[in-house]
Order: C-alpha cells, then sequence, then structure tokens
C-alpha cells in the first residue's frame, strides 16, 4: 500500500516521463531548423533582452483587469454552486443579479470599443513628399 | 439537517439586511442605470449625469422616509442608526451638488471626452461612502475605503489630458496604497490581539482582557494613519494640497467634503464602538486602555495650526482651499476631542454647515474658471466688480469659512468650543482654535481683498453667468446665512443623530 506521500512520489515519476516521452517524440518527428530567434528564450512575445523599462500597450491591463473579472466571477460562483440547491430561488436571483452587473461591465467595456485594438497607424514616406523635400 | 438550518438563517439574515439598505440598493442601481444610459443614448453627453440626479433624489427620499431603524445587518457587518444615515444624507447632498455643479464645468465638457464613466463613478463613490460611514467591522471598513479610493483615485485624474491632473491622481494613487498598506497592516495586528475583526466584539473583549499598551497603540495609530489619510489630518496630510490642485474643481470638491464625512463617521464610530467602555452611560465617555482624549488633541492641533499657516503662502485659490480644509479637519477633530456625546453633535453640526459654504466656494473657482481659465488669487482683482451677484455670495462662503457671525460656520465652531469648554482640562485647545480662526482670517481676506479692494482699470467688462449656475450659486449662499441665523433644526437633528447603534 502506497502512503499520501507515495501517491505523490508516483505522480512525479508518471509526469518526469510523460514529460521525458513527448519531448524524445517531438525530437523524432519535428523539422530541425534552428534561428537565433526561435532559440531565443519565449517571453509571451516580448524581447527577452534589454531593459525592462520599456514602454508598452495600456490596453493590456484593460484586457487583463476584464479578465480578473470573470476570474472572480468563477471564485464567487464554486461555493455557490456547492450549497446551490440548500439555497433555492433566492440565491439564484441574487446570482442573476451579480451575473447582470458583470455582464454589463463587459458589455459597457465592448460599446464603448475600449475592447478594441488599436491597429498601429504608421505614416508611410511618400515618395513624391520625400522628392519635394517636405520631410 | 443542521447545514439546511444555517443556510436559511443566512438567507433570511440577508433578506432582512437588504430591506434596511434601500439607499444603498438605490444608489447601485443609480450606478448601473447611468452605465445603461451612457451606453444607449451616445450623443447626449450628460445623461448619465442626469440619471445620478434623478438616482440621488431617490436615494435621499428612501434616506429621509427609512423609520429610524437601529440595526445591524449583514451579520453585524454594517449598521443602520440615525448617526450613519447623518451622514449619508450630508455625502449624499453632497454629491448631488457636485453633480449638478459637473454639469457647468468647462473644464469636464471639453470636446471628445465621455463622462458617462466620470457621473457613474460619483455614483460608485457615493455608495461607498455609504457602506463606509455605516461599517462596523474592520473588514467592511478596510473594503469601503478601498472603494472610495479607487474611484477617486480615477476622478481625481478625468482630465487626464492636462499633466497636472495625471500628477495628482498618480500621487493620490501612491500615497492612498501605501496608506491603505499600513491600514490592513493595522487591521491585521488587531486580529491577532483580539481575534476579532468586529468593533463589537473588539470592545468586549477590550473590556474584560489585560491588554499591553503599546501592543494596542501601534495598530490603533496604523489604522488611524488610514484614515487619517482619507480626512487629510496632518502627519498624512501631504498628498492634498497637489491632489486638490490638479483633480477637477468637481472633484476637489467631492473630496473635501464627502470623502472626509465619510472618514469622519469612520474615526467616530471606530473609536466610539471600539473603545469606549459601553458600561458607562454618562454623557462622558470612558474610554478603554488608549488615552485617545490626547491622541487627538495632539492630532488636532497639528492640523489645524499646519494648515492655517500654510494656506497664508499659497498663491493659487485651489491650493489655499486645500489647505483651508485641511485646518477645518482639525476644527472637527476638536469637537472629538471631549469624547462626549455633545462634542460629536458639534462636529456633525460643523459638517452640514462645512458643506454649503465649501461646496460653494469651490463652486465660484469653477464658474470663475469657466471665463478666465485660471485659479490665481492675482487673477481674481476686481472679479467683485465683474461679476457682482456671485461674488457676495463668495464673501458670504469666505466670512463662514472664517467663522465670523451671522453666517452658519460662526455656528459650527460655536458649538464645537462650547463643547470644549465643558471640560476644563481642554479649555487650551479651545485658545488654539480661536488662534486659528484670527489666523485664518488671514488668507480668506486675501481672497476678498483681490475680489473688491484692488480695482483695476479694466473693470468695464461684466461676466454673464446662465441662470441656472446663479441659482445654485444662491442655493449653496442662501442657508450658509439662513443656518447662521436660525440654526435650531439642525442642532435638534444632529443632536437626535449622534445616536450610534450599540448591541
Amino acid at each position: 500500500m502506497l502512503t499520501n506521500f507515495g501517491i505523490i512520489l508516483l505522480f512525479f515519476i508518471i509526469g518526469f516521463i510523460f514529460v521525458g516521452i513527448s519531448i524524445a517524440a517531438a525530437s523524432l518527428i519535428r523539422p530541425h531548423k534552428p534561428n537565433p530567434i526561435k532559440n531565443a528564450t519565449y517571453e509571451c512575445g516580448e524581447v527577452a533582452l534589454g531593459s525592462p523599462w520599456i514602454r508598452f500597450n495600456t490596453r493590456f491591463y484593460v484586457i487583463a483587469l476584464v479578465f480578473l473579472i470573470f476570474d472572480v466571477e468563477i471564485v464567487l460562483l464554486f461555493p455557490w454552486a456547492v450549497v446551490f440547491k440548500g439555497l433555492g430561488w433566492y440565491a439564484f436571483a441574487a446570482m442573476l443579479v451579480f451575473f447582470f452587473i458583470l455582464t454589463l461591465g463587459l458589455v459597457y467595456d465592448w460599446g464603448k470599443g475600449y475592447l478594441d485594438w488599436e491597429k498601429p497607424n504608421p505614416i508611410v514616406p511618400v515618395l513624391s513628399d520625400l522628392i519635394d523635400g517636405k520631410k | 439537517m443542521f447545514e439546511q438550518d444555517i443556510i436559511n438563517k443566512f438567507v433570511t439574515n440577508v433578506g432582512e439586511s437588504i430591506q434596511l439598505m434601500q439607499p444603498e440598493v438605490a444608489l447601485l442601481i443609480t450606478f448601473v442605470l447611468a452605465l445603461v444610459f451612457d451606453l444607449i443614448f451616445k450623443k447626449t453627453r450628460s445623461i448619465a449625469g442626469y440619471v445620478a440626479i434623478l438616482g440621488f433624489i431617490v436615494t435621499g427620499f428612501l434616506l429621509c422616509t427609512a423609520d429610524s431603524a437601529n440595526a445591524g445587518g449583514f451579520a453585524q457587518m454594517v449598521a443602520i442608526d440615525p448617526f450613519s444615515n447623518f451622514f449619508k444624507l450630508i455625502i449624499l447632498l453632497a454629491s448631488l451638488i457636485v453633480v449638478v455643479m459637473s454639469l457647468f464645468s468647462k473644464e469636464l465638457y471639453t470636446e471628445s471626452r465621455t463622462l458617462g464613466e466620470y457621473y457613474s463613478l460619483i455614483a460608485g463613490m457615493t455608495l461607498a461612502m455609504f457602506l463606509l460611514s455605516s461599517s462596523n467591522n474592520l473588514i467592511m471598513m478596510y473594503l469601503s475605503i478601498e472603494m472610495m479610493s479607487l474611484s477617486s483615485y480615477v476622478l481625481a485624474g478625468y482630465t487626464k489630458e492636462i499633466k497636472r491632473a495625471s500628477e495628482a491622481s498618480l500621487k493620490y494613487v501612491i500615497y492612498g496604497a501605501i496608506s491603505s498598506g499600513i491600514m490592513i497592516y493595522g487591521i491585521s495586528l488587531i486580529f491577532g490581539l483580539t481575534g476579532t475583526l468586529n468593533l463589537y466584539e473588539i470592545n468586549s473583549f477590550l473590556a474584560n482582557a489585560d491588554i499591553n499598551l503599546w501592543a494596542l497603540l501601534v495598530p490603533t495609530l496604523m489604522i488611524i494613519a488610514g484614515i487619517g489619510y482619507k480626512i487629510s489630518i496632518v502627519p498624512f496630510h501631504f498628498w492634498t494640497p497637489d491632489v486638490y490642485e490638479g483633480a477637477p474643481v468637481t472633484i476637489t470638491a467631492l473630496l473635501s467634503v464627502a470623502s472626509k464625512a465619510a472618514g469622519f463617521a469612520m474615526l467616530i464610530r471606530f473609536i466610539k464602538v471600539g473603545f469606549v467602555d459601553s458600561m458607562f452611560g454618562g454623557d462622558f465617555w470612558a474610554v478603554l486602555h488608549l488615552d485617545w482624549q490626547h491622541i487627538i488633541a495632539l492630532l488636532s492641533v497639528l492640523t489645524m495650526t499646519l494648515g492655517n499657516l500654510v494656506a497664508l503662502w499659497q498663491t493659487n485659490v485651489k491650493r489655499l482651499l486645500a489647505y483651508s480644509s485641511i485646518a477645518h479637519a482639525g476644527y472637527m477633530l476638536m469637537g472629538l476631542t471631549v469624547m462626549n456625546d455633545a462634542g460629536v453633535a458639534a462636529v456633525l453640526i460643523y459638517f452640514f454647515v462645512y458643506l454649503f459654504m465649501n461646496l460653494g466656494a469651490f463652486f465660484f473657482v469653477l464658474l470663475i474658471a469657466n471665463k478666465t481659465g485660471s485659479e490665481d488669487i492675482e487673477d481674481y482683482q476686481g472679479l467683485g466688480y465683474k461679476a457682482p451677484a456671485i461674488s457676495v455670495c463668495m464673501v458670504i462662503f469666505l466670512v463662514s469659512l472664517t467663522g465670523l457671525p451671522p453666517t452658519a460656520g460662526f455656528i459650527g465652531k460655536l458649538y464645537i468650543f462650547t463643547a470644549l469648554l465643558q471640560n476644563p482640562d481642554f479649555i487650551w485647545l479651545a485658545v488654539v482654535g480661536v488662534i486659528n480662526s484670527v489666523i485664518s482670517l488671514a488668507f480668506y481676506v486675501k481672497v476678498f481683498r483681490n475680489m473688491y479692494l484692488r480695482k483695476v482699470d479694466e473693470a468695464k467688462e461684466t461676466f454673464k453667468f446662465s441662470i441656472p449656475s446663479i441659482v445654485l450659486m444662491f442655493a449653496l449662499a442662501i442657508p450658509t446665512l439662513l443656518f447662521g441665523i436660525y440654526f435650531s433644526p439642525i442642532v435638534n437633528w444632529a443632536e437626535q443623530s449622534v445616536g450610534i447603534f450599540l448591541r
């Protein structure tokens, strides 16, 4: 018989084997064409090396906040769902109000266009302008 | 089943509590409706403002018609009592007036700015202040303070293209974050010490336990620091001038009256429910363990002296009014020093009076800034001749802020000093207060002198103001004068409102 920690050990071992097999299988199947960018550490699309004092789009925060709201919603939903049977219609109505307010927040963000990712609009130099010496 | 009983009890409790908190529910609906209407009617920019005004009126109606309940709701998290109702009415009036003021603000109504968030955030902030003025539990108190602060951070920087507004907002966030961090640390220490967060239970614990005085002093001072930031009492005041100067005038007015009222409500409740021996039935409160009287007296002297002395050197009217509002927080703390019901009643009277005179002064600043784009005292030269009607109102507000008869400010100060003089130990504090009032005369007169006594040559041109704005100005000025002469209703009302719900 395994003790409780024995089960955890088993998980570790199976985890290592599982990951090992996946990596081994991948290295057999995948094409091997490395380049410097591909070999760089993956950091969610940011450049991994250099000063961290860079400017990045504040829209990340808006998306993060919207995500966070629904994250918290899940946290509040779990205990509610567990005792739902005992609570009855009253709790159901209360949760609907809660949902409504949260959804309204999302609709508001959407309607006001805060979720639209503004595409960069670069000013492309026109050749004739350059020749005329305007810019 | 046992669990089912607990659940049923909980559901019943929530239902009953919601019944008690109808004004708060109305505010929540106002907040939601303001957002919805702003989404639907995109063309009308002030639609959320109108919804907020309507919602505030309904809330006020519910608040006034609610039977004078004296009960705790949500498992003693909040208390509905005459005391909280008084402060709620002050907060509601202030928010209502600020929303109406905002409709006249040129600063806010620039092109390409949506104002839906602005008005709905004011409604949300009002809800938070309502909760703060009736919270009974340290966590509830902390959450309401945070909710209030988060709205006010955004509102302070609402005119984000103006550099100083963004600066104000950033400073406010940083100071606010530190203060709330200190406060929650104090709360956790209190929890470690007493094992509870409920103010009543803290009280009964303190009444029976033998506690190391220092162990109690440190966390309570930390909590005082947190509340002190909100009401800008002196060692914690340094955000006030910058934020008040940078924020839109309307928000400065809201911060100086409503959020201060909520903070004071919390401070008084924290001390009275948490630290006053409830076995003692007399007029004076017997305080447990800590010498609150001298702590508050010290803070009060520092607050009013620094506020008044620094105000003497200000050249920006908003900054001047910021220091003046610090000084007024000091005067109000004097009322709390005596630790009796008369003192608290004096604070309530003072707040009611302060509401009209301070909002009025800020409204004058707003109207003048609309015309001249300046908030400098130097630019107020000759305003008494250019804008006679509203300048007269401003003089009333200035006289009232100084505390001279026959204005309401005098009545506020009178009751505070009367409460102080009942206690022979604190006559020195009353003397300091009077000296401070005399100092404050100097800088209020400076504004007056610029408006009337320094005549400029091109005084011929006059400013025209819209009729509604003049009506609002007089609606603020007339009570300031009227309550200086006929003040017994407020005094009666305040004396009935000192009753804090005691379990």
